[in-house]
């Protein structure tokens, strides 16, 4: 038998060699798309195998499949046979996929003020004659040439531009330097990006107005090459091809994003003259090809903390010939700028009274603002609520349970899509653990009830029937076990140990926390009542709780459309005190208690 | 019985309970050692069973463990007085370059509980900190490492040992997420395991070896 993981989707399967990897995904629940019913006749199946044995690419597939898909590893899903043993790894491709991943660019915003890091200058040519033969850019009009910096393909438009619009341009600039010398009253625009661990979120956004004209969501291709941060510095660290890899697919996912956003808004990508990317510490380096080695080394110190301002095209980025990719500051080894637009985005530190911030990931971010002190830190609280590492977990896709309740004695579920549940996504992994555990079917310490009709003891993970195999899209049961509790007490664990750390190191008590901003799409459709059942959130009353949606990603986009908020992101910076929690004396007393499903685990 | 009353509240995780329990034990002239034996050490036997038979997970595993230590600082110094010796002397910590705290703890928490004492040198600890540790009477050097990129310092350390001419003496231990039996092999170490539960094991092993 064989392990068949689809990513970047993270769902695993048990298959027999001799099936096919279309057989397989479908087992999994993965919807690849396969119109012909796997006949090799649409050729919409095409993943690529990244590790694992299979079948050499059969006559079908080299029909269907031109040269440079060949060449780029493209098979066909349904023409794909496994052979032997061994873990077998596929990608499928977004375009692969027949049901769309859930978006995860929405998110609450605070009006701001057009205040963009661009100029623009709407300025005339004298033409040239007999008598004046100055250089083109010489007869531009009420500017000193001396006084500007621009490059050859900046230089390159401005002669064209003119003679085709009667001698006028509109020229963008970022302070001294040319970014692009547009057609006169063209609209000039800005690229916002949240890079996520796993997924990212796009915006295209009109800089004259502050308009949003596209939002685009994808995942991040790096999950190819390891599900959390640590797997794939790893690999930048032992293999220079394996960081130039890691590079390229990012820079290859931001094009696609830049394209999708600007055909949404009608325009080419090098009407973009301005793009903002946040991200952890790790993706800020793995984008601009710095060496990550220190990063994933104690004490895990970042190339650079301060902000970068450099210009987009060198890094391979479609945008205009000058665009400048600005990248915010950084403010530890594992707290990055998508924390610091995070914070931005929600005006944490503005807050009177405490105010605490997390961001939900595969780390998570949390800060805590004490009557004007900030203090944060980065907490590992792992990949399960991505549904990795659970049975059957998966992404927020069609077919995942998103919300379950207990009622009438039994389980009642929704599904994304209201699709035939095929899986368990993050809030309803979450749901899960807090509804067995109220009904007493969980204990405190996470054991689970062995005498309960609906929990299975096939092998020694014992595990509780959630949707019954009849009930479910691929035709198996959707269940629990005991060790994907254990994976969500691990995680909740360290966000909880996290916020308690922060809370005791500012000398106040949980209850004293006057409102808490979740944000991260996670943090933005979890159950609020089921976070509390279970610890992972402070019993506080649920209106102090407000669910931000992606802030992070509006936070970039604050600093695409107003410069002053990139001189706000130094400051605030320069004001989060960082707690390092991995070597702190009281973490794994902390953290022994916080793994308890109680809301108060402090009392124990 | 409190022994037995003592011994359950470990297994179930209940600090509070240990504590005030052990405290009314000792009140009620409980000689220590006996706590510590009869409730602590069998009580964290039977946690480690139910762990390698699949009923335990590590939550409560740590949450036994946390219980098993607020009672073993109650015991502490009436056990010096009394004179009890520890099964042996481990000193246990994270790789130089590598800051993972909670699996190495929870072994520490789990050798404590089978009667060693255990010097906790944190994370990051540097070889010269576990050749320190050898020469201050440590007979165990256990070390874990979460990171393929840190693992190496386990090599690194073992060299250390040798270089201070104390590897004759020391009784090397290895662990964590990417280290294998092959690669404990590979490094000259005496002993790996692959959980906290396993770790207790090899090290009544080794010292009795």
């Amino acid at each position: 038998m064989s392990e068949i993981v689809f990513q970047p989707v993270g769902r695993r399967v048990t298959a027999a060699p001799g099936e096919t990897l279309l057989e397989a995904a479908q087992s999994a629940g993965v919807a690849i798309s396969a119109v012909c019913g796997g006949i090799g006749v649409c050729g919409d199946c095409r993943v690529r195998v990244l590790r694992g044995t299979v079948s050499a690419p059969n006559a079908i597939e080299q029909d269907q499949l031109t040269d440079s898909d060949q060449a780029a590893g493209l098979r066909l899903a349904c023409q794909t046979v496994i052979k032997g043993a061994g873990e077998i790894v596929v990608d499928v491709p977004r375009e692969s996929l027949s049901a769309p991943q859930r978006s995860q660019v929405e998110g609450a915003e605070i009006p701001l003020a057009v205040e963009p890091a661009i100029q623009v200058h709407d300025l005339s040519a004298a033409p040239p004659s007999i008598h004046d033969l100055r250089g083109d850019w010489e007869r531009v009009q009420g500017i000193d040439p001396a006084a500007w910096r621009l490059d050859a393909p900046v230089l390159a438009e401005l002669p064209g531009v003119l003679r085709a619009h009667g001698w006028q341009t509109r020229l963008i600039a970022h302070g001294a330097d040319v970014v692009r010398f547009l057609p006169p009253g063209m609209t000039p625009f800005g690229f916002a990006v949240d890079v996520g661990t796993t997924g990212l979120a796009a915006y295209l956004v009109d800089l004259l107005t502050g308009q949003t004209r596209g939002i685009a969501g994808a995942t991040n291709p790096q999950i190819a090459y390891g599900e959390d941060v640590m797997a794939r510095l790893t690999l930048a660290v032992r293999d220079p091809a394996g960081a130039a890899r890691l590079q390229a697919v990012m820079v290859e996912v931001l094009n696609g994003l830049l394209r999708e956003v600007c055909t949404q808004a009608g325009v080419p990508t090098d009407r973009v003259v301005d793009l903002v990317a946040v991200g952890n510490t790790a993706m800020h380096h793995l984008l601009l090809g710095l060496p990550v080695e220190q990063l994933g080394s104690a004490p895990y110190v970042p190339a650079i903390a301060s902000p970068l301002v450099i210009p987009a095209r060198p890094l391979g980025l479609e945008a205009a010939p000058g665009a400048r990719l600005y990248l915010p500051p950084n403010v530890a080894g594992f707290v990055g700028a998508d924390h610091v637009a995070m914070l931005l985005a929600t005006a944490t530190a503005d807050q009177p009274g405490v105010t605490l911030s997390l961001d939900i990931g595969t780390n998570t971010e949390v800060t805590l603002n004490a009557h004007g002190q900030l203090w944060c830190c980065s907490t590992a609280s792992g990949p399960a609520f991505e549904g990795a590492h659970i049975r059957d977990g998966m992404r927020a896709a069609a077919g995942a349970i998103e919300r379950l309740i207990w009622q009438d004695g039994g389980l009642r579920w929704l599904t994304i899509e209201h699709a035939p549940p095929v899986g368990l996504c993050g809030s309803g992994i979450l749901d899960a653990v807090a509804v067995l555990r109220a009904a007493g079917i969980l204990s405190d310490t996470g054991a689970m009830r062995r005498d309960d009709p609906r929990v299975r003891r096939e092998d020694y993970n014992p595990r509780y029937e959630i949707v019954p195999a009849a009930q479910t899209g691929h035709g198996r049961e959707v269940a629990l076990s005991r060790g994907d509790v254990n994976e969500v007490q691990l995680a909740k664990a360290a966000i909880r140990a996290g916020i308690k750390l922060l809370v005791e190191r500012a000398g106040l008590s949980e209850a004293e926390i006057d409102r808490v901003i979740v944000a991260g799409a996670f943090g933005n459709y979890i159950d609020l009542q089921s976070a509390i059942t279970i610890g992972m959130f402070p019993p506080l009353p649920l209106e102090r709780f407000h669910q931000v949606g992606n802030a992070a990603g509006i936070g970039a986009k604050r600093l695409l459309i107003n410069a002053p908020e990139r001189a706000r992101a130094a400051v605030l910076v320069a004001r989060l005190r960082y707690i390092e929690l991995t070597n702190h004396p009281d973490f794994s007393d902390r953290f022994s208690q916080a793994v308890r499903l109680t809301p108060d685990p402090w009392d124990a | 019985m409190l022994i037995a009353e003592i011994r359950e509240a470990v297994i179930n995780g209940q600090a509070k309970v240990v504590a005030t329990k052990v405290e009314q034990a000792l009140n009620e002239g409980v000689p220590a050692d006996r706590i510590l034996h009869d409730a602590l050490i069998d009580g964290m036997r039977e946690v480690g069973e139910l762990f390698e038979q699949g009923e335990f997970f590590v939550p409560e595993m740590l949450i036994a463990a946390r219980a098993m230590k607020g009672a073993l600082e109650i015991l502490k110094p009436r056990l010096v007085a009394q004179g009890v010796e520890p099964l042996g002397r481990v000193a246990i910590g994270t790789v130089k370059g590598d800051l993972h705290d909670i699996g190495k703890s929870l072994v520490a928490m789990m050798l404590e509980g089978a009667g060693f004492e255990v010097m906790d040198l944190g994370v990051d600890v540097a070889p010269e900190k576990f050749v320190e540790a050898l020469q201050n009477g440590a007979q165990i050097v256990a070390m874990s490492a979460l990171l393929t990129t840190t693992m190496s310092n386990m090599k690194a350390t073992i060299d250390a040992i040798a270089a201070a001419g104390l590897r004759d003496k020391a009784l090397v231990m290895v662990g964590g997420a990417p280290v294998t039996q092959a690669y404990a092999d590979q490094v000259g170490a005496d002993g790996y395991a692959p959980d906290a539960s396993a770790a207790v094991r090899k090290a009544r092993e080794l010292i009795a070896s």
